[in-house]
């Protein structure tokens, strides 16, 4: 609760001035700041789910096993082969699809889940509100690796279960922004409004809440992208998470460290990629805060 | 509360205590935790009981036949109801009684304290190197916005947010107890041995626990810094009175984003422990990570929910703790009140 | 035991003709041992570095995976020994003074050193055995013996006079004394000391081993000194020996470099191990294999109940490219549940259908429409994953589709019960195929965890356990295996054992030894390892 009353120090509300129109090379510098992690971000996509189709480029399992830990820059394998033989560039590219799909369905649902129950918490007040906050204080107040580790071993392993174990972690904390921004909402004068016209609860919250939280929570979820992305690694550490032999970044890298000095390119390749996406995230939601914020 | 305070026949002094806003804040905090901690043990014990096998299974291994299976869950007491367990497991707590550990047999109130100093001791000192390395990296960087050093701190800290914990653990090892001996690769040294060989042998463990916090904690404090240095008005007002810019962004900038490094610090605590037990675990550590990971595994409920209750009170009273310093700093915040 | 030798001279032969093991480097053995020191051993968090019940034999669950600390703490009535190339191997007696079985098999007469005493000073006579040995018919370990006794605890294990130690058994149980080396009867506690602490006794246990515990972290860290009243004059050479809990290889690896452990148990991740062989400053020590990863298929249910469906997998698989890709060589290959390390071991049989891609996709043409699905399931970790994975590689080029799934314990245990499951990476198999789990364990009938039903394996496999004369053991054994080739009830792919690693100047049996492994590591010999003093 109060993380995200300070935290509203510095994010927007409707009676910030709208950003000036920018001009000449503030305008320009503005307009790099989201361009840049954006191409880097299309970059990333395109390398993952494009890529695949148009280059030569083999399938992530598969490999022959007599090729088994070729070194980077090898030929025909620019990043070297896993122990199964492998290529390595390639369980990159199909890893980082996996890996961004479970980052995007954890943000998504924690945006819509927590999102909404937040909003309509901060929207009713009184103890519809308590009751909400209090079943999310529950769930942050236990040790994340006691909730994670039970959870993931109760669903099971797969891609949909990871997502469903890591949805646990992104609820409550989306939930707690979205409920503070609604707090802040209450008192602007169209919500009064609202509230006197007797507006049912469910348009109130689409038509006046959504709009107004929705900036904060975007800029949010851009930085949870990235976290997520390293909390899938640490469930694959621990033995959970996405199964072998699908790739993602995160199993890529746990499954690498287990002979990190003997095979150091299983771990630096999938890290690689997993720091370009997670700056591209950062520096895209910061610029769109920043904009957002009124151009700081 | 305020009843009391406002219509009793109390002495001045404590009708003033006791209508101090920031102890009815407390009061009230203290007493929303009894239904979270409450919510937090039966969800535990529950999620504990949805676990696919069972303790039994876990502690025999693969080789176990379903009969040696189900006699060693009998004497485990996992046939009888569930909530009957929790009853009892609830019953024990309230009067004090963390009980004994499922699988060991050893009391859990025995094992815990000296887990916990490991733990707390690393936890710590990770809070302390963090801190203490974002906080001016941070008020640097935000000393000249996108210039050079904040470009290049902003790429750093990205990649500290990125790295898998496990993964620093290993190279801080290979490097600098491996390559360089400076430090033990592994173990703890406890305090009776002396402060320096304690700390020395918590330094690589509490390094990779502190960077990605480290780095959060630079982020986060850097982009509040360039919002309040840029947008507010008494930053404005600071300015025009001539004051120096390193003034301005310690004395005003940084006291006001403070209050927000604050509570997130508060709220990381919980999220620490997940962290800690990869560290521990890679970095030997006799510390309660481990204990609580070995327990869920096991199904030892007892160890479990011990410890999952000490952390959420650590939580509930770290952001409780967080919220009075808040307020204590700005003294605009209203109490108690959203 | 004079019928030991003879196994032994074939354990021998069979070394030889593989020639997978070479002899752990005991060349400088022109070193005579040298006493004091402390030793930190390393042992796998995930294995025998886990012992969260503690170390009482009659209470622990995971014996089998301590065998380095019971061993250290309890010594043992007998104990494994070999050649420092790892041939030779036999059970000796060892706080037993010797171990015999009546001629009709039905009973062991364990006679005992003299003059032992624990370390709280009391005797260790056959009333403390038989005391142990009854409590321990009890355990909830797998690492009770499968002894069906003569009438209860109480009437079948009885002491005769102070040094003595009779055990009966309902049926003949030629395997008896051999069992001993990896069960909890092995290690006997002071009776005093179990009555008078409870359930301290399990963190602390009070024995006649070379060590006594002076401070026990479960699961963690256990430190042990030198135990002055050892019966042995002259044992153990070090002072301190310290059991060190630690997640896997890679940090075991960087503890060993930078000097701060002196040996690790158990290291299986190949390119560490070729890391550590290139490493001037370790000595890595290759166990001898016993016990080979089998491909289980379920019998009894399609596709596999169909004899078809089961050579297909035995063509389709090639052990070769594992072995030499995967596995760089390091194991051997077996078309059995036997390895070279062990006993009876017949590395070939005849008829064993062997990779043959084109036989392979001609049946699943033939049979099953060129397609086949079939579900693949393995305990998750590391190295079966990718057995697995190389397997599903393989076997698509025939045609045959498998769904991997690697599971948690407990999902693993419940799809064998539940009898749905069509294949299953597992290793089968021991040192002496009859003792602790066994082979009936994978392959017998009334085991939930096999997926045959053969009452000719079972007879089989009956008799080898019931018989004390190696020769016709072997005879029988190699039957099973020639049985379960011929049926193509389980194709096997090689014998996986772990390595030994310990720095310069750490000397003793099994660690730059070789012993073959009793379950899963070698059983270290923790009163004759020494250290060099610089």
């Amino acid at each position: 609760m109060a993380v995200t009353e300070v935290r509203g120090s510095s994010t927007p509300t409707v009676d910030d001035a709208p950003p000036p129109a920018p001009a000449g090379s503030a305008a320009w510098r503005r307009n790099f700041q989201i361009a840049w992690p954006a191409a880097l971000l299309g970059l990333v996509l395109f390398a993952c789910f494009v890529l695949p189709f148009l280059a030569p480029i083999p399938k992530p399992i598969g490999g022959s096993v007599l090729n088994s830990l070729l070194p980077s820059f090898s030929p025909g394998h620019p990043f070297g082969t896993d122990p199964n033989g492998n290529d390595i560039l390639s369980r990159v590219l199909y890893g980082g699809r996996t890996s961004i799909m479970v980052a995007l369905a954890v943000n998504l649902i924690g945006l819509a889940i927590g999102g909404g129950l937040g909003a309509i918490a901060g929207h009713l007040g009184g103890i519809g509100d308590s009751v909400i906050m209090r079943l999310f204080d529950v769930l942050i107040a236990i040790p994340s690796l006691a909730l994670i580790v039970a959870v993931s071993l109760s669903l099971g392993p797969g891609v949909r279960n990871t997502i469903l174990t890591l949805a646990f972690f992104s609820v409550p904390a989306f939930a707690r922004i979205a409920r503070a921004e609604t707090l802040r909402l209450r008192e602007q004068p169209f919500m009064v409004a609202a509230k006197l016209s007797g507006t049912p609860m469910w348009r109130v919250v689409l038509r006046h809440i959504a709009p107004n939280v929705g900036p904060s929570l975007m800029t949010f979820a851009m930085l949870g992208l990235g976290v997520v992305m390293v909390i899938e690694g640490a469930l694959s550490f621990l033995g959970l998470g996405i199964q072998r032999p699908s790739p993602s970044w995160g199993n890529m890298i746990a499954d690498g460290q287990l002979s990190l000095s003997g095979t150091p390119n299983l771990v630096l390749w999938p890290s690689i990629a997993l720091f370009l996406t997670v700056v591209a995230f950062n520096q895209l939601g910061e610029g769109l805060r920043s904009r957002w914020s009124g151009g700081r | 509360m305020t009843d009391v305070a406002q219509s009793g026949p109390a002495p001045r002094i404590i009708s003033a205590v006791l209508g101090s806003p920031a102890l009815r804040l407390i009061v009230k905090r203290l007493l929303t935790a009894i239904p979270i901690l409450l919510g937090v043990s039966i969800l535990m014990f529950v999620l504990l009981n949805l676990l696919p096998g069972s303790a039994a299974l876990q502690l025999l291994g693969p080789q176990a036949t379903p009969e040696q299976i189900a006699k060693l869950n009998d004497e485990l007491g996992f046939n009888r109801p569930p909530v009957q367990r929790y009853l009892e497991w609830l019953g024990n707590f309230v009067r004090g009684d963390l009980g004994k550990s499922i699988v060991s047999k050893q009391p859990v109130a025995q094992v815990l304290p000296e887990k916990l100093a490991v733990t707390g001791e690393l936890v710590a000192l990770a809070f302390v190197i963090s801190l203490g390395v974002a906080i001016p990296l941070a008020l640097w960087a935000a000393r000249r916005p996108n210039k050079i050093f904040d470009r290049i701190s902003g790429l750093f800290t990205t990649a500290g947010l990125s790295l898998a914990n496990y993964v620093l653990a290993l190279l801080l090892g290979l490097a600098f107890a491996v390559k360089l001996p400076w430090f033990p690769s592994f173990g703890f040294t406890s305090i009776s041995k002396g402060l320096g060989n304690n700390l020395y042998s918590l330094f690589l463990p509490a390094v990779a626990l502190a960077f990605p916090l480290l780095c959060f904690y630079a982020r986060f404090l850097r982009s509040d810094l360039v919002d309040q240095l840029q947008g507010e008005d008494y930053v404005m007002t600071a300015r025009a009175k001539g004051l120096g810019p390193w003034r301005v962004l310690l004395r005003h900038a940084f006291r006001n984003s403070s209050f927000g490094l604050i509570t997130i610090v508060g709220l990381n605590i919980s999220t620490l422990i997940g962290a800690t037990v990869i560290i521990e675990r890679i970095f030997a550590l006799p510390g309660i990570g481990a204990y609580l990971l070995d327990g869920i595994l096991t199904r030892d409920y007892t160890r479990v929910q011990a410890i999952v209750m000490i952390f959420a009170l650590i939580t509930v009273l770290a952001n409780l703790a967080a919220d009075v310093l808040y307020a204590v700093l700005d003294p605009r915040i209203r109490y108690g009140s959203n | 035991m004079r019928t030991r030798t003879k196994v032994c001279v074939l354990l021998a032969g069979a070394l030889v003709l593989t020639g997978c093991t070479k002899p752990g480097e005991t060349g400088n053995s022109s070193n005579t041992p040298q006493y004091g020191g402390t030793l930190t051993v390393l042992d796998d968090a995930a294995f025998s570095g886990s012992w969260p019940t503690g170390l009482d034999p009659a209470t622990n669950t995971t014996g089998g995976g301590n065998l380095t600390q019971m061993s250290a703490i309890y010594g043992g009535l007998f104990r494994l020994e070999a050649n420092a190339d790892g041939s030779n191997a036999k059970v000796v007696p060892y706080q037993a003074a010797s171990g015999d079985y009546a001629p009709d098999g039905k009973s062991i007469t364990i006679k005992l050193k003299p003059n032992i005493k624990f370390s709280d000073g009391t005797p260790f006579d056959a009333d403390a055995v038989v005391f142990n040995i009854r409590r321990d018919m009890n355990a909830d370990c797998t690492c009770k013996p499968t002894w069906q006794l003569d009438g209860t605890p109480e009437q079948a294990i009885t002491a005769q006079g102070s040094d003595t130690v009779v055990i009966k058994f309902a049926q003949p149980t030629a395997t008896a004394i051999a069992a001993f080396v990896i069960a909890n009867v092995n290690w006997i506690g002071s009776p005093t000391a179990i009555q008078a602490m409870g359930d301290q006794f399990a963190i602390k246990p009070v024995a006649a081993g070379p060590f006594t515990v002076e401070s026990d972290d479960l699961s963690q860290k256990l430190v042990l000194k030198k135990n002055p009243t050892f019966f042995i004059e002259g044992r153990p050479y070090l002072d301190t020996l310290i059991v060190q809990s630690i997640q896997g290889d890679q940090p075991a690896y960087q503890a060993l470099l930078a000097g701060q452990a002196q040996a690790y148990e158990g290291m299986t991740t190949i390119p560490l191990l070729e890391e550590a062989k290139n490493n001037s400053s370790l000595v890595v020590t290759q166990q001898p294999a016993t016990s080979p990863y089998v491909i289980q298929l379920n019998t009894k249910i399609p596709p596999f109940n169909d004899i078809h469906a089961r050579e297909a997998i035995y063509y389709a698989t090639n052990v070769e490219a594992i072995r030499t890709g995967l596995f760089k060589g390091a194991y051997p290959a077996s078309q059995s549940f036997t390895a070279p390390g062990g006993l009876f071991n017949h590395s070939t049989i005849p008829g064993y259908r062997t990779y043959d891609l084109q036989k392979a996709t001609d049946i699943i043409n033939q049979y099953y429409g060129g397609s086949l699905n079939v579900d693949l399931g393995t305990l998750d970790a590391y190295v079966a994953n990718q057995v697995d994975t190389e397997l599903q590689t393989e076997w698509a080029q025939a045609g045959i589709h498998a769904k991997l799934h690697s599971d948690q314990l407990g999902a693993l245990v419940q799809n064998f019960i539940g009898g749905k499951w069509q294949a299953m990476l597992q290793t089968a198999g021991a040192w002496d195929p009859a003792v602790g789990v066994g082979v009936g364990f994978r392959f017998g009938t009334t085991s939930p965890f096999s997926g045959i039903s053969d009452t000719q394996i079972d007879d089989l496999l009956q008799q080898a356990g019931q018989i004390s004369d190696p020769a016709r053991r072997d005879a029988l054994y190699l039957q099973v295996g020639q049985r379960i080739s011929d049926q193509a009830y389980a194709p096997f792919i090689l014998a996986f054992a772990p390595a030994s690693v310990v720095t310069k100047g750490v000397h003793g049996p099994g660690l730059d030894t070789l012993i073959p492994p009793v379950v899963v590591n070698t059983a270290i010999l923790w009163s004759d390892a020494w250290m060099e003093q610089s």
